[in-house]
């Protein structure tokens, strides 16, 4: 079954249209990428996803059923978006940070498990646990914002530049961390400015252009496509 | 006269926090001065006397009622006059407009039926005093201190230790993404205004038992204003700490310097904060706030 459907999406920003008429789909299981420069509408794509931004028309369906207007009833649907930029609760501390992300499950137990599973992929985020988010580094920064959307259960995840702004070896455990919540059975969709790593993990990669798709693939295949590492990879 | 004039400042201080307490809430949520607070205030002050003189009520219910006639009023009030600009993600000035309105409106809506008599709650506590030191302390000052000063501190705890605070806290941080974990906002904000209000009835009644209540008496929210910008816009312990400064520093001028000269002594503070530390004494350097 798809987990995402869209079909001719469109979104306007006043007289700017953003995305213009895309479509792609996302299996139950799958790591699917979209790659692009800046500005190509990515970011527009995952925040309509999550109910944040209205579309102008197309249809989007998530795990067989249409997208909800509000974006807290996006998020009770079982899909969950980690924004460029991390949006953190700089405010709050880490482990309120990880209590909002689990807002929408009542039993507290569940709560306690799945922040312990959290622990297992970012071990320091134990450690800060009593610290302020906004105090974090970079990388720790990005670790508690997965964390953050993990900690709902849900059954998509929408990962929006999860490594913009990080060290190598940091880069590393966010790709390791999201091949490793797949094989637990995590749908991801991965938005990348820089795509290598991105394409080579992804079951499926889609490029964006000026709001729409110039071409589509697997992953591994795209990420070796000559024309396509010239205009996007860098080389 | 000295600890007399301590004990009435500290009751008026406990009156303005738990003013400025709403005003902050409001402020460090939707980003805008809640113009209509006192409104909100005036109409729980009339809801507190109705009890008290057509039902004929204790304090204690006379109380309860007024927290949540006020909370009712307040969740009313965002509903029709600023949940649709809110939603349009209007420019705070524009819901800043709506809150002046909705004040202008409320106030006259009360001319219109009520009257522009000034009425007195009946007597609960006679005049009762205690002599302490020489001195004579009203215990309805103290009271009213004390029990502002405990409303102040539950609210601070449910702010930090409930599931409910922890998420008005990540909303003042990031409202879409406090939507995007699963939060209703429309509720969100329901419950940010029923607690302001509940605070709101709390001061009308204080308000209207220690002097009169009438149509205009919400303005002394101005003093609210000053208090939350003295202790930090935002900030609740700012807010408990600039209404209890502000109440202090206003009864010794009056009793010490001049009465005529208390609120220019209040204004000139607002405008000495504002011009040397804005963020107030407990609000944060950078624009984050509660």
């Amino acid at each position: 079954m798809n987990a995402l459907r869209v079909e001719d999406l469109n979104v306007h920003y006043g007289t700017i249209h953003a995305v213009q008429g895309v479509s792609f789909s996302v299996n139950e299981g799958e790591i699917v990428s979209i790659v692009g420069s800046n500005g190509a509408g990515k970011s527009t794509i995952m925040w309509t996803l999550a109910g944040v931004v209205a579309s102008s028309g197309g249809i989007v369906e998530i795990l067989g059923s249409p997208l909800p207007s509000k974006p807290n009833e996006v998020v009770a649907r079982g899909l969950a978006l980690v924004p460029e930029r991390r949006r953190l609760f700089s405010a709050l501390t880490v482990e309120e940070n990880l209590i909002m992300g689990a807002y929408l499950r009542k039993n507290d137990q569940k709560v306690k498990d799945e922040m312990q599973r959290c622990f297992q992929l970012f071990p320091i985020l134990r450690e800060r646990l009593k610290q302020r988010s906004g105090t974090l580094s970079g990388g720790e920064q990005q670790m508690l914002a997965i964390s953050r959307a993990l900690m709902g259960n849900p059954k998509i995840l929408l990962l929006d530049e999860p490594t913009l702004g990080l060290a190598p070896l940091i880069v590393e455990t966010v790709m390791e961390t999201i091949l490793r919540i797949r094989k637990e059975g995590m749908t991801v969709l991965l938005v990348e400015q820089n795509a290598t790593r991105a394409l080579e993990i992804s079951d499926r990669g889609y490029i964006l252009e000026a709001g729409r798709f110039l071409k589509s693939g697997p992953g591994p295949e795209l990420a070796r496509d000559p024309e396509i590492q010239k205009a996007y990879l860098g080389g | 006269m000295f600890l007399q004039t301590l004990i009435t400042g500290l009751s008026i201080g406990g009156i303005y926090a738990l003013m400025a307490v709403g005003y902050s809430l409001v402020f460090s949520v939707l980003n805008f001065s809640n113009f209509a607070h006192g409104a909100v205030i005036m109409l729980g002050a009339y809801v507190g006397l109705a009890l008290a003189t057509k039902l004929s009520l204790g304090f204690g219910l006379v109380l309860a009622g007024s927290i949540a006639g006020a909370g009712i009023i307040a969740v009313l009030n965002e509903r029709l006059a600023y949940s649709s600009l809110r939603r349009r993600k209007a420019p705070s000035l524009y819901l800043m407009i709506s809150a002046m309105g909705c004040a202008v409106f409320l106030e006259n809506l009360v001319y219109a039926t009520i009257g522009s008599r000034f009425y007195a709650f009946p007597e609960f506590f006679g005049r009762q005093v205690v002599t302490l030191g020489g001195s004579s302390i009203s215990l309805l000052d103290v009271g009213a201190f004390l029990f502002a000063l405990a409303a102040i501190l539950g609210l601070h705890l449910f702010i930090n230790r409930t599931r409910t605070g922890i998420a008005i806290r990540a909303g003042v941080s990031d409202m879409t993404m406090c939507s995007l974990m699963g939060v209703d906002l429309d509720r969100l904000i329901a419950i940010v205004f029923l607690l302001a209000g509940g605070f709101a009835g709390v001061a009308g009644v204080f308000l209207g038992v220690k002097y009169l209540v009438y149509p205009t008496m919400g303005w002394v929210t101005n003093k609210a204003y000053i208090a939350a910008v003295i202790g930090g816009l935002g900030s609740l312990p700012g807010a408990l700490v600039g209404g209890l400064l502000l109440g202090i520093v206003e009864t010794f001028v009056s009793t010490y310097v001049s009465s005529v000269l208390r609120d220019v002594f209040s204004f000139s503070m607002l405008i000495a904060f504002l011009i040397w530390r804005p963020n107030g004494l407990l609000g944060r350097d950078s624009e984050e706030k509660v």
